[in-house]
């Protein structure tokens, strides 16, 4: 707590205007008190440490990034720094950063901030992921992601948002039930509206003023940073015997996107 | 089928016309009397029209259902069924006198005007539409669906359709479109994911001075430990010397079971025979002795021989608490007419 | 001394941390291909050179790519590990607490056994004496499958062993923390659970295997390497043609 009070104290000479936003949130949760230092906090406070302790942060925030890629869930700031960052929290933007250098240049992995909000961080690969020539070695594939493909193919394709109903029916005709225990997937219903949407591949939306109450999907902001809508169009292409700029909207997005990425 | 395809595009926003139309025709000759129809309509309706009200009012919740469900089907490009469903609600309209049936037309109206609304955004989307039911299809087709032989009743039920996906498909699929995604490979390890900690001590004796922890032996004043251990020891040897007794027991007479009860119960000291019952409790736990039902389902004891013992050790584990009371004990010492202790007090009691 | 990584590296890298465990021939042929694809001198003995880099930048996180034998076919293997136990490495999700305690009793019965073995019979069984949360019987066999998926077991006929994975990774942790039950092998050094026991009571020293069949080959009066007792096992073929490894 004192920690968190000196931290917002000195945030007052450097920055007036964020200090009194952050003293009205400061009671609320972790992510609310945490204000990003300043530079020359960070400053500051990196001339108190010594060089080997904050290699070792670093090497603990990226092992913590690591482990919950696991399960593909994002990375909430407020839990870094609770879990992981603690009283390295003056010099927390330089930790991101040296973390962020290390997953591009040992494990050629990218660092995402996908909720400026919410400060949700997760990682996606930086490498080609299609390469010309196979690989030797081929990695185990997860079937889970052949459901996801579905989903968000047709969320792409039908304009970015579609109801529920759609993704339910569509997955029926490919002997996917979602009220039914499928033996690859389990729980249907759940992998799709939990899961998927904790991982942040998929929003699942409830519709305003809808009697019976009816839920959307759209993609996540996973899904955003890691899945390439030109590659789908490609896809789909093949799989309808159709060329892809044939769909014209779904090609200028998907081209819009990429080349802004 | 391609064919079709463009008419029915064509149709749809025609057809949603019409159904507006067909809405304005009603509306316009009996607007005022649905409107007023709670209060005036009623009594005009005979007893034996309940019937077809209630007729009305099924009919119409089905065609809802049925627009609500099959929703893909109904926008996919290649088929007429909003036509269809639209001309049977035309139908039962004629027929509409009371507001609950009115209003059923008008949540009909409004699920089939969304329907409408999306079907002819297909026909404004520029190039061409995308229609999942045809994905669907050829997706089956790319995951290696084997369609089984030609059934007729093909096209009632899509969801359990005839023909079934490889094992392998979701997989295939997966595989195949990995290209779409540039996931993180994810890292997984098993050291470090618990705590680091030597395996307990395999002998069985060996097992019973576990029981406090090593943390908690080291942190424990030294006097405490010499008391602790001395305890230990108490019951180690009167662990032993109840074996000796069954054992002894035993061998005096092999054949013939040797009841539980019998065997703990001092017919003279209830504390005696609760502290039998703990010593009693820590030869089943190592394996020492058994414990079995006979044909009157009491209980009975027997020792282990060595040669059982390892046999004994993999055999599953059951346990079972026994509560004790004086009341009890009293009974248990009537019933079993147990006159004398098979296991005397130790004589070391007062050194 | 710190040199920088290439994205054939981090290609490496990346397919290691999806795949495990690779033999040494599949090592060099991915090696190769990150090579080639990302444009890098590549020369064939500079495996374990190639190797050597990528764990130079993994040892801050704990991590290593760990060369090891198979006690099954003698090959060499790689596999990526982890090296450390942290609080943040204990935040693991793979398993829950009484999927790992089960792990670990399983470990306990494999390493305490005289053939590197426990019985799926003696797994199930020894969820009695858990303390966590006690597993079902079908969620027990439910893990041992998911356990043999992912590598860190194999089965044959209900008969479970460590799989070269987890002995690779493991290795460190059972010789600390087994080390009055633990036995290294009298050929090459590491620890070994399936192997041949040398029958003098004096002796019983333990051999893996494929070391038995590389030690013994074409030898007509088979003699323990400690004790000169005749070595009553049948001795197993050398398996395979790759090569042994100039370790």
């Amino acid at each position: 707590m004192s920690q968190r009070k000196r931290l917002s104290n000195t945030q007052s000479s450097s920055q007036n205007k964020r200090q009194s936003s952050s003293s009205v949130t400061q009671e609320e949760d972790e992510d609310a008190t945490f204000t990003q230092p300043s530079t020359s906090q960070v400053q500051r406070g990196l001339e108190k440490l010594t060089p080997a302790q904050v290699d070792q942060k670093t090497a603990e925030v990226v092992q913590y990034f690591l482990m919950k890629d696991q399960k593909k869930i994002p990375v909430r700031r407020a839990d870094l720094v609770k879990y992981v960052v603690k009283d390295y929290r003056t010099i927390y933007p330089e930790i991101i950063k040296r973390a962020a250098r290390t997953f591009e240049q040992v494990f050629g992995l990218k660092l995402v901030e996908i909720d400026p909000k919410h400060h949700m961080y997760i990682l996606v690969n930086n490498l080609e992921t299609a390469t010309s020539r196979a690989a030797p070695v081929e990695c185990p594939t997860n079937p889970k992601m052949g459901l996801l493909f579905v989903i968000l193919s047709v969320i792409f394709m039908k304009g970015g948002t579609v109801k529920e109903n759609l993704i339910w029916n569509t997955l029926k005709k490919l002997r996917v039930d979602p009220g039914q225990k499928h033996e690859e997937f389990g729980d249907v219903k759940k992998v799709v509206t939990d899961e998927f949407v904790r991982q942040k591949y998929l929003e699942y939306l409830r519709i305003p003023h809808t009697e019976p109450v009816e839920y959307e999907f759209r993609w996540g902001p996973r899904a955003d940073a890691e899945v390439s809508k030109a590659r789908i169009l490609e896809f789909m292409g093949k799989l309808h015997e159709q060329d892809p700029r044939s769909w014209t909207q779904q090609y200028r997005e998907a081209h819009a996107t990429q080349n802004s990425s | 089928m391609r064919r079709s395809k463009a008419g029915g595009d064509e149709d749809t926003p025609r057809q949603n016309g019409s159904s507006g139309r067909r809405r304005a025709e009603h509306g316009d000759g009996e607007d005022a009397g649905v409107d007023s129809c709670p209060a005036g309509m009623q009594d005009e309706d005979d007893e034996n029209d309940l019937g077809l009200r209630r007729e009305i009012r099924s009919k119409y919740r089905d065609l809802i259902n049925s627009v609500q469900q099959n929703r893909e089907d109904m926008l996919s490009p290649s088929n007429n069924k909003l036509t269809e469903v639209l001309e049977e609600a035309n139908k039962l309209f004629k027929d509409v006198r009371q507001a609950r049936e009115a209003a059923l037309d008008a949540q009909l109206l409004v699920v089939a005007t969304d329907l409408g609304k999306e079907k002819a955004s297909q026909l404004f989307y520029e190039g061409s539409a995308f229609d999942p039911t045809a994905f669907a299809e050829h997706l089956l087709s790319f995951m290696g669906l084997n369609r089984l032989e030609d059934e007729e009743d093909d096209h009632q039920n899509e969801a359990t359709r005839d023909g079934y996906l490889p094992k392998d498909a979701w997989h295939r699929l997966a595989k195949h479109t990995e290209g779409c995604f540039s996931t993180a490979p994810s890292f997984h390890y098993m050291m470090g994911s618990f705590h680091a900690e030597p395996p307990p001590p395999k002998q069985r004796v060996e097992r019973q001075r576990r029981v406090p922890s090593k943390e908690a032996k080291r942190i424990m004043p030294t006097q405490l430990k010499k008391m602790e251990e001395s305890h230990q020891e108490a019951t180690e040897k009167e662990v032993e010397r109840i074996l000796g007794f069954l054992k002894s027991y035993h061998q005096d007479d092999p054949s013939s079971p040797l009841s539980y009860y019998e065997f703990v119960v001092d017919p003279n000291s209830f504390s005696r025979t609760v502290e039998n019952i703990f010593h009693f409790s820590f030869l089943i736990r190592d394996g020492l002795a058994r414990m079995y039902l006979d044909d009157d389902k009491l209980p009975c004891v027997a020792p282990v021989e060595e040669g059982e013992m390892e046999a004994a050790g993999s055999s599953t584990r059951k346990q079972c608490i026994i509560s004790m009371s004086p009341k009890i004990w009293k009974e248990i010492v009537e019933t079993f007419e147990i006159r004398e202790t098979i296991i005397p007090p130790p004589e070391t009691q007062n050194e | 001394m710190s040199r920088q990584l290439g994205d054939g590296h981090r290609r490496f890298l990346q397919t290691m941390m999806g795949v495990y465990i690779i033999d040494e021939l599949k090592a060099k042929a991915l090696y190769q291909y990150c090579c080639e694809t990302f444009k890098m001198q590549c020369a064939a003995d500079r495996l374990d050179e190639f190797i050597e880099t990528i764990n130079l930048k993994l040892q801050p996180m704990f991590m290593q790519v760990r060369k090891g034998m198979s006690e099954e076919n003698g090959h060499q293997y790689y596999a990526l590990v982890n090296t450390a136990e942290t609080d943040i490495t204990r935040m693991t999700s793979d398993y829950a607490d009484n999927e790992l305690e089960l792990f670990r009793k399983t470990m306990d019965l494999i390493v305490g056994s005289e053939k590197g073995t426990a019985s799926s019979t003696d797994i199930l069984n020894s969820t009695d004496t858990m303390t966590s949360k006690k597993l079902k019987k079908s969620e027990t066999e439910h893990l041992l499958t998911r356990l043999v998926q992912d590598k860190w077991l194999c089965e044959k006929r209900g008969e479970y062993t460590l799989s070269t994975r987890c002995i690779i990774e493991m290795e460190p942790y059972i010789r600390s923390m087994y080390q009055d039950q633990v036995k290294m092998c009298h050929i090459c050094h590491n620890v070994a659970f399936q192997c041949q026991i040398c029958e003098n009571p004096s002796c019983g020293i333990k051999i893996h295997n494929p070391c038995v069949a590389r030690y013994f080959k074409g030898k007509m009066e088979p003699q323990c390497p400690a004790c000169d007792d005749f070595w009553p096992h049948e001795i197993p073929e050398v398996r395979g043609l790759r090569s042994q490894s100039k370790k």
